[in-house]
């Protein structure tokens, strides 16, 4: 794998979007190391319950990293487990007749060129189905 | 997935039931200064909170869910009635499709010819 290839697959860590997500869990999990310090100085003042407090918000602030690295690993390598749902069951790819060409084999003789070109919008609108549907359901960036 | 699906509800519903007996606890405190209560089960609520964490994250990654989906599923179990209320609509909106896509599909027709 290139360099690249690898830093473009990394690119989308800094659209602005992805910035504003990583600023804000930077700054949540702050909020939640300080609310554990400050539970931490309450505890030690006296206030017994805070003790709970004192190891759940320093839990919670390791659950928002492991989050986000977890996030940012799907986006990089989707995981395989989604890939049989993600195939909508359509076929790859879906010749589509030249306009006005020859007719497909094992078509019945005699079918006038009207047919030809309603098959070949069929066959375009399947094509297009497929194309419109390749990736849907991968989690491209934050929607 | 169906085993990920089954924890996210019971916690769901486990973790809801007892931040609302928290509420009524709380607010009884009006009339009851008893705080002994109050910090048991806010304890036991925190403590549920974690595992219903652990449990509904792997879910919307499985179910890959946006960010505003994720945010509330993951913030239902701070909010009174929330888990019940989010729990629903995601049943809905994601799990039932997504469990359905996952079962076997009948054939696609294939192009005409």
């Amino acid at each position: 794998m290139s360099g690249t290839q690898e830093a473009s697959r990394w690119g989308f860590l800094i659209t602005p979007k992805w910035l504003g997500w990583t600023a804000f869990v930077i700054a949540a999990t702050a909020g939640m190391l300080w609310l554990g310090d400050w539970q931490m100085h309450r505890a030690m003042a006296g206030n017994a319950l805070s003790w709970a407090y004192t190891f759940e918000w320093p839990l919670f602030a390791i659950f928002a990293v492991v989050f986000w690295v977890k996030t940012i690993r799907d986006e990089v390598h989707p995981p395989a487990e989604a890939e049989p749902a993600d195939g909508v069951g359509l076929p790859g790819g879906i010749p589509v007749p030249p306009p006005g060409g020859r007719r497909p084999p094992g078509g019945e003789a005699g079918e006038g060129d009207a047919e030809d070109e309603e098959l070949a919008a069929y066959n375009a609108y399947l094509a297009r189905l497929t194309r419109e549907v390749k990736g849907h359901g991968r989690w491209h960036g934050l929607r | 997935m169906r085993l990920n699906v089954a924890l996210y509800r019971v916690m769901a519903y486990v973790t809801g039931v007892v931040l609302i007996v928290l509420c009524v606890l709380a607010i009884m405190q009006i009339w009851v200064a008893d705080a002994a209560a109050v910090n048991a089960v806010g304890t036991i609520h925190g403590a549920l909170y974690i595992v219903y964490l652990l449990v509904s994250f792997p879910l919307t990654r499985r179910l890959r869910l946006g960010p505003k989906p994720t945010v509330a599923v993951l913030l239902a179990g701070t909010i009174p009635v929330m888990t019940f209320i989010v729990e629903r609509h995601i049943s809905h909106r994601y799990i039932e499709p997504a469990l359905a896509a996952a079962t076997p599909r009948p054939p696609v027709p294939e192009p005409r010819s």
